[in-house]
């Protein structure tokens, strides 16, 4: 089981999204830190998703390049609501569309609960897919802030979870312009302290266990990247991120991310995840997947 | 309901392709703004960089500046002088007062003593003078061949004169009928004599004219003679007009603008742009010659009109916005039209590349570069030097005196268009007129007045003696046959008749010889001047005239020793080159048709026929490139703004001012020659300029909300007063070189200053009423309906057409822009300047229905080396070349778990990076698989594909090629290239295989025919167990390169060389795998029918086998891979046909390392790539460095190394070192 923190692309926008369906947090019972993770973690994002996506890589000097790609994820098995006919694991496909010289670029997950995830990478320029390995998890993802890891998603079990602060149960979040929530600040250990990023905090919303923002530490204790949310809505009764933006303090970069279209429960099934598909959806007038 | 992407629907809105461009031309300012300084540093180094190279004194004066090696006509003359010597002379006419007073003892010994200084002169390698000239007389013995001066010891100076006069043979070669006139014709060796010429010109000038007797004048002529006046009045003019051009042009900048600061900013950008062009012109590999030096005046002319443009709009901008928005509004807004202006000029410019004349296609690509140059330094420099200036925002003259008339001017055109339509047409009539009195000539010594040395001396040369110029014919038969009665008669017959053609002064072969000869042994009686019917008469009168030294010297002149070959020489008075032209052509079609079936050969050739056939060419390049310039105006319009309309309406402007250009020219009696078709291709530059200008700020005004007559106004008051500024700068400039002696030099500076203004007057009188007389086509309100009108057309679309068409949505086509230099070292310095549009179109009919089509545009602009057909040595020549393409067009249909792909199209198998032994469908291009990697170096193939998916772990993949492909070693200009291996003709694989011809094989590619016989195909069985991918493929395949064979040939002819595409079968096998941090892949194929090359030029049979495993992995910031590849191969036998039999085993090891790592945010990256052959001892590396510029815009430079020679892959590219900057723009 992965755990979606912020590190997760698809988290940023979809399966960090809240899950709208469960009880106000002022009527619900205390929660254990590991339990707001895990419900974090498993609220109801959908079947499947479907995400357009802009994403602005600001370099150190603010000098902005785009990315646009279309994000497409299917829940597997184990996820709230699946049907059996679900694969094991969670699938995720991503297909750039902008700028030009990356267009049709597509990297497909296929996250398996009890065994390593598999990668597959398809470049236009290769012309054929290629598996990789999971080394490149680490690698920075089409040069914003986030890693290839952040996208394919973290194991739930190597973390180690509590609240940060005196505050950790009782923070709020502020979306600009809008009134206060009540959220949790929630602290991500790993528990292998040679991590490049051993510890997170997060801020989880009370109502929706979506996650709105987060510090993400470094190996030296510093508050190396900040996720930060701008905007959330409810798309399909589903609580959405739909603009962010990550921060890098140390490297003065920065990403923003702001969803164009969110659908939820389009009618995905495992062959929309298949290399085949990975290939073919290349060939696709605007690599639309 | 199905989605219509916002972009699809975006792209249909016709004002959007402006927006957009705006957008870009934003984007490229911003771009320009934040690296200005960077960028403007680069523009001073790279000019200062230049320098050296910038000395456009140094005239290349080799003939082979102008004519191609391969031309024709040069590869006739080049075959007549190593027989004959060659005909490119100095004729040295000493002109005196009176006969007595040149066949005098004093002038007899001075023309001796001359004849022989000269003949101590370097490179000279005879010379003809009364000195030298031989007489034929009877003896009791036999004949007695001896010098004409040698008269003077008994008979005195008289009996020289009279025998000079009498001999018909000497008279009007070497004396006038007069005997006033006598000449001494100088020949030099033409292997060196280029390389020297002005320095012994000037020698013989020198050793001329100190001791001229009195009363003798020495008139100068011949060949090179002119071609060394060109040089020499092309410097002094440069010399000599230079300052005060530059005088008046920078008085004109001052004035018009009234800051010394612009004026010297003006110059500074301008000279930049000027050394660049320069420097690139010498980096391309060209030299300099009189045409080259043309390039300066369009460069400036063009340098100044976009600085003008510039200065002015940045005045405006700056009176109420900072720096930064000074400098980005200025270039947004100047981007576009000073693109399209400049490329419109630099694509006619680059016709001539096209020419067969070299110095033009050098004059092509070099101006043509120049002015793309000049276009990115004026939009970087100027706006970065202005910036760096005290802003000047008060009021300038151009404002003062030029904007209220031109406002005027605008009113009045717009209130009257039709009067002014009207008048512009009859003025129009009434010049175009004139282009009937037009005529094509060139007259070299026309271009000279009638008291220029030159013309003085082709007075005289062509009213006492033979003429100026000169051709010959030369014939050719089997030994002893020139010398058969019936031959010479007819060499007598076409002589008699070319003596009655009406430019025709004198005809000699030796004929007249023999008659002369026969003669003399006749006891010098008239009626035995003729040929003897007698054979063995004419060799023994030969041999009697050749047993004396000076006879059989003389006698070479004219014809072979073995009477294989001969001469006849016609000389001709001074005329237009056209005329010359027709007169050779017509001896050579009368030569033709008198020695038809005798078993001799024609060739003419000869200076005569040398120029003016360069003439011929300079003209005739000149006019089809005027003529391409002025399609691609509208091409070039219609891109720029994407409307066809204003490319229509670009017609009449631009027509205008070339016509009247001509009809002047009509009038004035001045021909198109090859100074004056010069002036159209700038004026052209020129004229679109002003064009592309003012309909650009009138779109621009007409968006932002103007009216018709508003955005007429300001586009007449801002750019028409920036081409009326141009117009008086550059006239006040050009207007100088009137002053000029000679002739095209004058006519330049006078046409320029007229097309300019006759332009100026279309800009702002006909665009403006063209437009107000079509106010539904052109107007502002037609314009902006005509956005409204596809906007709602558009939404309409959006939301029936997905109802219509459910399943339908079409793609935006996508692309790329490349523009690649590439530098081998090893290839004789070969520079490559290669550019490439490619755009793709995907078409989703239904969800199982696709389509793609895509294609591309590449040209090649090179210089590269070719041998040198005379001295076997190799020197770069300019090499240019374009290919269009269709790439992939092909239909992918999917139905269940069968996918279809069938038409032009690539299938990839193998899974090793870059060398993939199985991926064997398509044949690749060998030039791109070094330049962009193997995908992009595939050639798509015509194919039918069909791809059962089993399950998602299994698939079976069948492919069907029914027409065979060969692979390229490169899609431009392929024999030249530096990826192709050397020519299997030559060398020791030929000798060894033939034992050395004489005669150069013939290659021929013997490409299978379509049909059954060139079918290939195969099928491919892929499957994943575990998290192990693998596959198994077997394919049966044509060799898609050639292999060489020596094929039977018929005694005499020459030896046929067989490129063959034998078959070959191949079993292969893949694999790829991920274990933890490491990716491991491998690759098998089995050629169990393969096809070898031997070094005897035959194909030898057998088998082979290639394998390859490598890992891959991320280790710290760095990419690295590592792969093994073993070949080995077996020849089991040569060919029968050659009779021979090879047999050999080969094995090689190769290594394969890379290692990459990003940079910045994946914004650069660097990538070492590395093959070594343990075997074979060859190796190849390269580093490659690439960055992101913006979004869609990539930077990449390479360099590739080559080490060792070897059989295998890598080895057979030895020498092909490259270095390469390529930028690529994505759309």
């Amino acid at each position: 089981m992965t755990f979606s923190c912020l590190a997760r692309l698809v988290c940023s926008v979809g399966a960090l999204a809240a899950a709208s369906l469960l009880p106000v947090q002022a009527q619900a019972p205390r929660l254990a830190a590991e339990a707001v993770a895990r419900r974090a973690q498993d609220r109801d994002t959908g079947h499947d998703s479907r995400f357009t996506m802009r994403m602005k890589l600001a370099d150190r000097h603010n000098r902005l390049r785009e990315r646009v790609l279309d994000v497409i994820t299917l829940r597997g098995r184990g996820a709230r609501g699946a049907p059996a006919a679900a694969p094991d694991g969670d699938r995720l496909l991503i297909r750039f569309n902008y700028p030009n010289d990356i267009k049709g670029t597509s990297f497909l997950v296929w996250e398996h609960p009890d065994a390593e995830d598999e990668r597959f990478l398809f470049l236009p320029s290769l012309g054929r897919v290629r598996r990789i390995a999971g080394s490149e998890a680490q690698d920075s993802f089409v040069g914003s802030d986030f890693t290839y890891e952040d996208i394919g998603g973290r194991e739930f079990e190597d973390y180690a979870y509590g609240f940060a602060g005196a505050d950790g149960e009782s923070a709020s979040w502020t979306p600009p312009g809008g009134a206060a929530r009540p959220a949790w600040r929630l602290e991500s250990k790993h528990k292998d302290g040679a991590a490049q990023f051993p510890r997170v905090v997060s801020l989880v919303l009370k109502d929706s266990f979506l996650v709105v923002g987060a510090d993400i530490f470094n190996r030296r204790n510093e508050r190396q990247k900040v996720y930060t949310v701008r905007r959330i809505e409810q798309v399909e009764n589903i609580w959405t991120v739909m603009d962010s933006e990550i921060t890098n303090a140390l490297e003065k970069t920065r990403t923003e991310l702001t969803v164009e279209r969110a659908d939820y429960n389009v009618g995905l099934n495992e062959a929309d995840f298949s290399r085949r598909e990975l290939e073919r959806g290349a060939g696709r007038p605007g690599g639309t997947p | 309901m199905k989605r219509i992407s916002a972009a699809a629907s975006w792209n249909a809105v016709p004002d959007v392709p402006a927006a957009r461009r705006d957008v870009m031309s934003r984007l490229i300012a911003t771009f320009i703004f934040r690296w200005r300084y960077p960028l403007s540093a680069l523009c001073v180094l790279g000019a200062l960089a230049s320098i050296p190279s910038a000395n456009i004194t140094k005239i290349d004066n080799d003939i082979t500046a102008w004519f191609s090696r391969s031309d024709p006509v040069y590869q006739d003359y080049e075959r007549f002088r190593a027989e004959f010597g060659g005909t490119r002379n100095l004729i040295v006419a000493l002109q005196a007062s009176s006969p007595e007073a040149l066949f005098s003892e004093a002038t007899l010994a001075y023309i001796e003593r001359v004849t022989g200084d000269i003949e101590r002169i370097d490179t000279v390698q005879r010379v003809e003078s009364l000195a030298t000239a031989t007489v034929v007389d009877a003896v009791p013995d036999g004949l007695d061949v001896r010098r004409l001066i040698e008269l003077s010891e008994n008979g005195g100076p008289d009996a020289v004169r009279r025998r000079a006069v009498e001999d018909e043979l000497i008279r009007g070669d070497l004396v006038s009928e007069d005997a006033t006139v006598t000449a001494l014709i100088v020949s030099f060796d033409e292997d060196r004599i280029d390389a020297v010429r002005g320095g012994v010109i000037q020698q013989i000038h020198e050793t001329v004219d100190p001791g001229l007797p009195p009363g003798i004048q020495a008139f100068y002529n011949g060949s090179l003679e002119i071609s060394e006046t060109y040089n020499r009045i092309t410097l002094d003019n440069q010399q000599k007009f230079t300052p005060p051009i530059l005088f008046f042009t920078v008085a004109a900048i001052y004035f018009t603008f009234r800051s010394f600061r612009k004026t010297l900013l003006a110059l500074f950008a301008v000279a930049i742009s000027v050394l660049w062009t320069l420097g690139l012109y010498s980096l391309l590999g060209f030299s300099y010659n009189v045409l080259s030096s043309m390039i300066l005046p369009l460069i400036v002319v063009l340098a100044i009109a976009d600085d003008v443009h510039i200065m002015q709009h940045w005045d405006e901008e700056r009176r109420h916005g900072d720096v930064e928005q000074a400098f980005t509004n200025t270039v947004a807004h100047l981007t576009a039209p000073l693109l399209g202006a400049s490329a419109t000029t630099a694509l006619g410019m680059l016709s001539l590349a096209t020419s067969d004349v070299v110095a033009v296609r050098s004059f092509g690509i070099g101006s043509a570069v120049g002015i793309m140059v000049d276009f990115v330094i004026s939009l970087v420099l100027m706006p970065t030097l202005l910036s760096l200036v005290r802003p000047e925002t008060g009021e300038t003259p151009h404002e003062r005196y030029l904007l209220p008339p031109l406002q005027r001017v605008a009113r009045w055109s717009t209130r009257h268009p039709g009067r002014v339509l009207t008048a512009s047409i009859a003025f129009g009539v009434l010049l175009s007129l004139g282009i009937f009195r037009l005529h094509v000539d060139t007259n070299h010594i026309n271009f000279f007045s009638r008291n220029h040395p030159l013309g003085q001396s082709a007075a005289v040369i062509d009213s006492k003696l033979a003429g100026v110029y000169s051709y010959q014919l030369m014939l050719e038969g089997p030994p002893e046959s020139l010398k058969r009665p019936e031959m010479l008669a007819r060499m007598n017959q076409l002589q008699e008749e070319l003596r009655r053609a009406p430019h025709v002064r004198k005809v000699t072969s030796v004929a007249d010889y023999v008659k002369r000869i026969h003669r003399e042994l006749n006891d010098g009686r008239s009626e035995a001047n003729v040929i003897p019917s007698d054979a063995g008469t004419i060799a023994q009168e030969l041999f009697v005239f050749t047993l004396g030294g000076d006879g059989r010297h003389e006698l070479e002149r004219l014809v072979a020793s073995d009477f294989s070959r001969a001469q006849i020489t016609v000389k001709l008075q001074a005329m237009s080159s056209d005329l010359v032209l027709e007169e050779v052509e017509a001896a050579d079609r009368r030569a033709r048709a008198i020695f038809a079936g005798t078993g001799v050969s024609v060739l003419t050739t000869g200076s005569g026929r040398l120029f003016s056939t360069l003439d011929h060419y300079l003209v005739m390049s000149q006019l089809s490139s005027f003529a391409t310039a002025f399609v691609t105006v509208f091409g070039v319009i219609f891109l720029v703004f994407r409307s066809f309309r204003f490319g229509l309406l670009t017609i009449v402007p631009n027509v205008l001012p070339v016509v009247a250009v001509l009809g002047v020219m009509g009038y004035l009696d001045i021909s198109m020659n090859i100074a004056t078709v010069m002036v159209a291709s700038v004026a052209l530059g020129v004229v679109d300029d002003d064009t592309i200008h003012f309909i650009n700020r009138y779109r621009r005004e007409v968006a932002a909300g103007a009216s018709t007559d508003e955005a007429i106004e300001t586009a007449t008051a801002h750019e028409g007063r920036a081409s009326l500024t141009t117009a008086i700068i550059n006239s006040c400039g050009y207007g100088v070189l009137l002053m000029s002696e000679y002739k095209p030099t004058a006519w330049f500076g006078g046409l320029l200053a007229l097309t300019m203004a006759v332009a100026f007057l279309a800009e702002v009188l006909i665009l403006p009423a063209t437009i107000k007389l079509l106010p539904g086509w052109l107007g502002a309100e037609a314009l902006r309906k005509r956005r409204g009108a596809a906007a709602a057309a558009t939404v309409v679309l959006c939301l029936f057409v997905p109802g219509v068409v459910s399943a339908q949505s079409v793609g935006r086509p996508s692309g790329n822009v490349s523009l690649t230099l590439d530098y081998e070292p090893n290839r004789n310095d070969t520079v490559e300047l290669r550019g490439r549009l490619f755009a793709e179109e995907k078409i989703e009919v239904t969800p199982s229905l696709r389509a793609t089509a895509s294609g591309f545009v590449e040209g090649l602009l090179a210089s590269r080396p070719g041998p040198d057909l005379g001295t076997g040595e190799v020197r770069n020549t300019a090499i240019t070349d374009a290919v269009i393409r269709a790439h992939d067009a092909f239909v992918e249909l999917t139905a269940g778990r069968l996918d279809v792909r069938a038409g032009l199209a690539r299938v990839i198998w193998g899974r090793l990076d870059e060398v993939q032994p199985t991926d064997v469908v398509n044949p690749l291009d060998v030039s791109r698989f070094f330049f962009e990697g193997r995908s992009e170096a595939r050639l798509p193939v015509a194919l039918i594909r069909a791809s059962v998916f089993l399950s998602d772990a299994a698939s079976v993949e069948a492919v069907y090629v029914p027409i065979f492909r060969r692979g390229r070693f490169d899609l431009l200009d392929e024999p030249t290239s530096p990826f192709t291996p050397r020519n299997p003709g030559e060398g020791l694989a030929v000798c060894l295989a033939i034992g050395c011809p004489t005669l150069p094989p013939e290659i021929v590619d013997d490409k299978p025919s379509a049909g059954a016989a060139s079918a290939q195909g195969g099928v491919r069985f892929s499957a994943t167990s575990g998290r192990v991918d693998w596959s198994v493929s077997a394919y049966r395949g044509l060799e898609a390169f050639a292999i060489y064979q020596v094929a039977r040939s018929a005694a005499g002819a020459p030896v046929t060389i067989e490129g063959k595409h034998p078959r070959f079968t191949m079993i292969g096998a893949d694999v790829e795998t991920v274990r933890g941090e490491w990716g491991v892949r491998g690759e098998v194929a089995a050629f169990v029918d393969d096809n070898f090359q031997t070094p005897a030029l035959t194909i030898a049979e057998g088998s082979s086998v290639e394998a390859g495993a490598g890992v891959d992995r991320k280790a710290g910031s760095y990419r690295i891979s590592g792969t093994v590849l073993f070949h080995h191969e077996r020849a089991e036998g040569g060919s029968q046909a050659a009779g021979r039999i090879d047999e050999s085993r080969r094995s090689d090891l190769s290594l394969v390392l890379s290692a990459d790592r990003r940079f910045a945010r994946e914004r650069y990256g660097v990538r070492v790539f590395g093959v070594a052959n343990t075997t074979e001892g060859s190796g190849f590396v390269r580093a490659i460095g690439s960055a992101e510029l913006g979004d869609n815009l990539g930077l990449e430079a390479s360099i590739g190394w080559f080490a060792g020679e070897g059989r295998d892959l890598v080895g057979r590219f030895a020498d092909s070192d490259f270095a390469y900057l390529r930028v690529k723009y994505y759309f």
